[in-house]
């Protein structure tokens, strides 16, 4: 008799560890989730150098499709404008409304920033495909907005909100 | 159950209405959601009211997407609201864009031929989308290719809700038809 309840209970407990999937899985859709970062686009910030192991990431979910809550200087990742099943790391140089001068290879030397979109950047200028190649992006395609470094423990407090890359480009002078 | 205290029970309650919750909104957003569409654009396969679309989310992000599929998309200018479009054009294709803004009537010669000649090529990674309306519809002439990250599912069917339970207009389940992929190889 013992072993049938031993089963009964075994069985139950499973189905309770079950239900909390789909809990779980909503939780790490739309509040946060951890994230590694991969390639050296964002370097010095992200994955500082080949030496150590790639950095994970915590990453805030909640409302970052929101235009209003995505500021300037904010690293997010997105999905690839151009594959929809590769994730980008870069960071905001440009919000909605914003004018930006651009580079190569971006057709147009200024450009305004539609609505709802926002210009991304890598920190690593030289070795980034970003904005300047695929223009701005949806903020539908935003994933999440990276907190903080929660892995290797080395990297555990490195500022992440300080401005890398080409610096401030946003064009404040309308008259172009 | 007997002796269980108030809070316990709270407790149970919610933590039972957390679970289905979390439960029905999985499988809305990964396996298939049943949802009200409105607006004019996708007249006459859709009506502009009280249709109700069958989406099946195995096709977001474009996945296995053709030309001619019916989709559901969030809009690029704002993402928080979803439109319902027809996939025409796929990357790499060859799109001219809008041949009805030129007007022989209301235009010089230049500015219709200006319409006639102004193509753009989907980019990989998006497609061109348009509504069945073309005169009342939002859509790729407006706000350019959609990248693919964009899309949520695809459109298989639709019911009425204003038919009647069996018979009706379309002769089935409260108005139920299937969406086709109407697209048409002219080559």
């Amino acid at each position: 008799m013992w072993s049938t309840s031993k089963i009964h209970n075994g069985l139950r407990r499973t189905l309770i560890v079950i239900s909390w999937i789909p809990v779980a899985m909503t939780v790490n859709e739309h509040i946060c989730y951890v994230a590694k970062i991969e390639g050296s686009s964002m370097r010095p910030t992200l994955n500082p150098n080949e030496t150590i192991p790639s950095d994970w990431v915590l990453l805030w979910k909640w409302g970052v499709q929101d235009a209003m809550n995505l500021r300037y200087n904010d690293v997010i990742l997105f999905k690839a404008p151009y594959n929809p099943t590769k994730v980008y790391c870069k960071r905001i140089k440009g919000v909605q409304f914003d004018s930006v001068s651009t580079n190569y290879p971006y057709p147009r030397e200024i450009v305004q920033i539609p609505r709802n979109h926002v210009w991304v950047e890598g920190d690593n200028t030289f070795h980034s495909i970003d904005s300047n190649t695929f223009g701005p992006i949806s903020t539908g395609l935003v994933l999440g907005k990276v907190a903080m470094v929660l892995w290797p423990p080395s990297r555990w407090g490195s500022q992440i909100d300080q401005s890398g890359g080409r610096g401030d480009i946003r064009v404040r002078d309308m008259r172009f | 159950m007997p002796g269980e205290s108030g809070f316990r029970l709270f407790f149970r309650a919610s933590s039972f209405a957390l679970r289905s919750f979390c439960f029905i909104h999985i499988i809305h957003s990964h396996v298939y959601e049943f949802t009200e569409t409105r607006g004019e654009s996708m007249l006459p396969t859709l009506a502009a009211t009280s249709d109700y679309v069958h989406a099946l989310k195995r096709y977001s992000n474009g996945r296995d997407c053709k030309i001619g599929d019916c989709i559901i998309a969030a809009k690029p200018t704002d993402p928080h609201q979803r439109v319902c479009k027809r996939i025409t054009g796929m990357p790499g294709d060859l799109i001219l864009v809008d041949p009805s803004m030129g007007s022989n009537v209301s235009q010089t010669d230049e500015d219709y031929d200006d319409h006639f000649n102004s193509f753009i090529k989907v980019p990989k990674g998006h497609v061109w989308v348009t509504g069945d309306n073309l005169s009342q519809s939002l859509d790729s002439r407006t706000y350019n290719s959609l990248p693919m990250g964009l899309i949520k599912g695809k459109i298989v069917a639709a019911n009425d809700l204003n038919e009647p339970f069996w018979g009706g207009k379309y002769g089935s389940l409260w108005g139920f038809r299937k969406i086709n992929n109407i697209y048409i190889d002219e080559r």
